[in-house]
């Protein structure tokens, strides 16, 4: 019995109109989830590649992360609320489908107290037989809406970009460090027949080059040596899979070297910057240059900026008092004539163009000075000496060096002011190099040239 | 009375009517709406389209007592209402009311606007009150009461047009168009033989009581408060801004001058209301308001001065702001 009246409460026509509101109401929830979820993944996903790459920290990913969450929360509510249909909505809905002529628009709606009974048990009736033609499920059903596709689109793509940028950003990112690899290279050679000793030296490469305490110089000549054995066995070697491997191997001590000598290099800055170090427009070429910077520690006291002096203006260079080579040379210098010079590295094209001898001295050797970059020394030469285009005013084409001592870099770091800086004895200087290239003549005073009188004219004009 | 009872009386009526009128089916079943809803209704249109036959065959076929009065430059108010007339009785003189055409249950006035406003207005009062005031005393019109007024459009010259006012009075303005050649063809074929067609009674002897219990029944009819919103809505969007201080619509600003009263908003439900009746229903529905906005609304929409240069007609704008007024 209270099963049968449970049926007919259901299948009364106000019920009716109230679960079409309800199924309205979880499509639009389905609606604004579909619109939101795969934005709000995509950027988790985004995050947390990002925090494995360690572009964000692991507590950032979070806070993001529950923000993100929080704000597609939000959103999904804000979307949700005005999408759920109003009874006169659904009721329309239903008229519509049932062809009803607004039977449950007035059943779902009107104050059925100030309605005549007859009318309203006749109404009543009408609308039931009305709503026989209707099934939620069947006439209303659930469908994808654009949106939902487009939201799933826009997320995919943001997924994509962002892989495709950070692989522009950053080409070099590795997973494994070098020496994990060359293990697992190592380890996928011991299983080959013929591959076992080289698959020993790998790992015993590998076990040198997670050595702290070995200088860079030897891992990097450890590291061609082996390269140079993975060549021979290559070529040597006739099975398609083990030529794979090699290549594979080649190709990761190629890896080595670079990242060796990129160490070196990093080493090389970070020293130069410790120590004051020299800001030059002069082509960097290993150990050929490094005697230039003589003049980058300790040399504060002499002329050696790159505001124009009184030896430049006399032809002399500004790289450091020429009296006096070597006298003070610092670490950065001990350390760049270490350094053998790297044939493979990518040179300055401005310097190549500037002086066409640099680059034959570079491939001369290392720990030579350029003939052209040599400082004048002594006293300046006799007028005859000086070649076309130099005069003593100085020298056309000049270079110039701009050296910043520790003081100032340490000063700039704490963010110093000027004011604080000469209360230290520490000189301003511009921060813009300045040439010490000669100025065009200019003669304030000089009488202005007259123009003579036509020949025409000056038996007339007296 | 049950609906059906109103729905078979009502369409008994309309068939009768429709033995002497030819076409018009649409207008019959309006004017039969205004009168079960206990309204006056307007017809305008030019001679000789059956406007007079249609209302003398109405008040046949209703079987109600019917005076026709045709509106004259000449015509005074004492004509249409009554007067004090001296009479003389067992030796005594004194006036007594004499009771003028008005006093009928459907009144034609013919041609409405030729009478001068002094006379038009007298009507004023028995079609709003439905008593009229002789020399301060008041006298009460037999109930169902409906005065059928008619108008050219053309002849304009030596005419008073109704005010406002009393235009706003009529429940309903209908137009009547010319026939089609078929109609034209069935009206020569019934009125130049010999034999002629009359309209039969349909009401019984007490039809006061039974019109009467109809209207009720006619307002009884539910209408659905998004519905009725809706025709709040539509009677809105139809006043200016200097009416209703909101935001008119742009055709609104453009052609009209004066909008809707609330008693077009009145017409439009009670001719819903019995419009649905007729098809039915005990309940309003959308279409129902849409086929009585028309005639209820375009008799009260003074429209301005660039929409009679431009030719816009009421139900022009009438159509427009349907189209622009949401039905949620």
């Amino acid at each position: 019995m209270q099963v049968t009246s449970r049926f007919q409460d259901r299948d009364r026509p106000e019920n009716l109109v109230s679960r079409l509101i309800a199924q309205l109401s979880h499509h639009a929830l389905w609606d604004s989830v579909l619109i939101y979820l795969p934005p709000a993944l995509a950027s988790i996903y985004i995050i947390t590649s990002l925090s494995q790459a360690a572009w964000l920290s692991e507590l950032t990913a979070i806070l993001i992360i529950a923000g993100a969450i929080g704000c597609g929360l939000l959103a999904v509510m804000l979307r949700y609320r005005p999408l759920i249909p109003g009874v006169s909505s659904a009721a329309q809905l239903v008229d519509q489908r049932a062809g009803a002529q607004d039977h449950f628009l007035t059943m779902a709606t009107i104050e059925q107290a100030h309605c005549s009974e007859s009318f309203m048990a006749r109404l009543r009736h009408e609308t039931a037989s009305f709503g026989e033609r209707v099934e939620l499920k069947r006439d209303f059903p659930y469908k994808l809406k654009r949106s939902a596709f487009w939201s799933v689109g826009f997320s995919l793509l943001a997924v994509i970009l962002m892989h495709v940028l950070v692989s522009l950003v950053e080409p070099g990112v590795r997973s494994l460090p070098v020496h994990q690899r060359l293990r697992g290279l190592a380890e996928q050679m011991a299983q080959k027949p013929g591959l076992n000793r080289l698959a020993q030296d790998l790992k015993a490469l590998a076990a040198k080059l997670e050595d702290p305490k070995i200088p860079r110089e030897e891992k990097q000549t450890l590291a061609q040596e082996m390269e140079k054995k993975v060549v021979e066995q290559q070529k040597k070697e006739e099975q398609q899979e083990n030529r794979d491997l090699l290549s594979e191997a080649a190709s990761t001590m190629k890896g080595v070297e670079q990242e060796q000598s990129a160490s070196g290099q990093d080493q090389q800055k970070d020293q130069q910057k410790g120590s004051g170090g020299i800001q030059s427009n002069l082509p960097q070429k290993g150990q050929g240059d490094s005697k230039q910077s003589q003049g980058g520690d300790g040399e504060s006291k002499s002329d050696s900026s790159a505001q124009p002096s009184k030896d430049m203006q006399k032809g002399n260079s500004a790289q450091g008092n020429p009296k006096e080579p070597g006298q003070d040379k610092n670490q950065q210098s001990a350390d760049a004539k270490g350094n053998e010079p790297d044939p493979k590295q990518p040179r300055n094209d401005q310097s190549k163009e500037k002086t066409g001898k640099s680059e034959g001295a570079s491939k001369e050797g290392a720990g030579k000075n350029q003939a052209s970059e040599e400082p004048p020394q002594g006293a300046p030469p006799a007028e005859r000496f000086y070649k076309t285009g130099e005069g003593k005013e100085g020298i056309r084409g000049a270079r110039y060096v701009t050296v910043q001592l520790p003081e100032e870099v340490a000063a700039d770091a704490k963010g110093e002011s000027r004011a604080a800086k000469e209360s230290k004895g520490i000189r301003a200087r511009p921060q813009v190099p300045v040439s010490n290239a000669p100025l065009p003549a200019h003669v304030p005073n000089a009488p202005t040239e007259k123009q003579q009188v036509p020949i025409e004219y000056r038996s007339i004009i007296r | 009375m049950e609906p059906e009872q109103f729905q078979e009386t009502f369409q008994r009526l309309e068939t009768e009517v429709q033995k002497v009128i030819v076409g018009h089916g649409d207008l019959i079943r309006k004017v039969l709406i205004a009168f079960f809803a206990g309204g006056h209704v307007l017809l305008e249109g030019v001679p000789g389209l059956g406007k007079t036959l249609l209302v003398k065959s109405l008040s046949h076929a209703l079987g109600m007592s019917f005076k026709r009065i045709q509106f004259t430059p000449d015509l005074m108010p004492s004509d249409i209402v009554g007067t004090e007339v001296l009479t003389e009785n067992i030796g005594r003189r004194e006036f007594q009311f004499k009771k003028g055409p008005i006093f009928a249950h459907v009144v034609l006035a013919d041609e409405i606007n030729r009478a001068t406003p002094k006379t038009q207005s007298a009507v004023l009062e028995a079609m709003e009150e439905r008593q009229v005031t002789v020399f301060g005393e008041s006298h009460i019109l037999e109930s169902p009461f409906m005065v059928l007024a008619t108008q050219n459009p053309i002849e304009l010259e030596g005419t008073y047009p109704l005010p406002e006012a009393q235009l706003d009075r009529f429940f309903f303005k209908l137009l009547v168009t010319s026939p089609t050649p078929a109609e034209l063809r069935e009206i020569l074929k019934r009125t130049t033989g010999t034999e002629s067609d009359d309209a039969t009674k349909v009401l019984p002897e007490d039809s006061g009581k039974l019109v009467n219990e109809m209207n009720q029944l006619l307002r009884q009819v539910m209408i659905a408060p998004p519905i009725e919103d809706y025709v709040v809505r539509l009677v809105h969007a139809t006043q200016n801004d200097a009416q209703n201080g909101g935001q008119p619509n742009g055709y609104v600003k453009q052609y009209i001058r004066f909008g809707s009263s609330p008693r077009g908003a009145q017409s439009v439900i009670l001719g819903a209301k019995g419009n649905a009746l007729i098809e039915g229903r005990v309940h309003v529905s959308y279409t129902d308001v849409e086929k009585i906005i028309y005639p209820a609304l375009r008799h009260r929409l003074i429209l301005n001065f660039q929409a009679e240069a431009e030719n816009v007609t009421a139900d022009q704008v009438i159509a427009e702001v349907i189209k622009q007024v949401p039905k949620n």
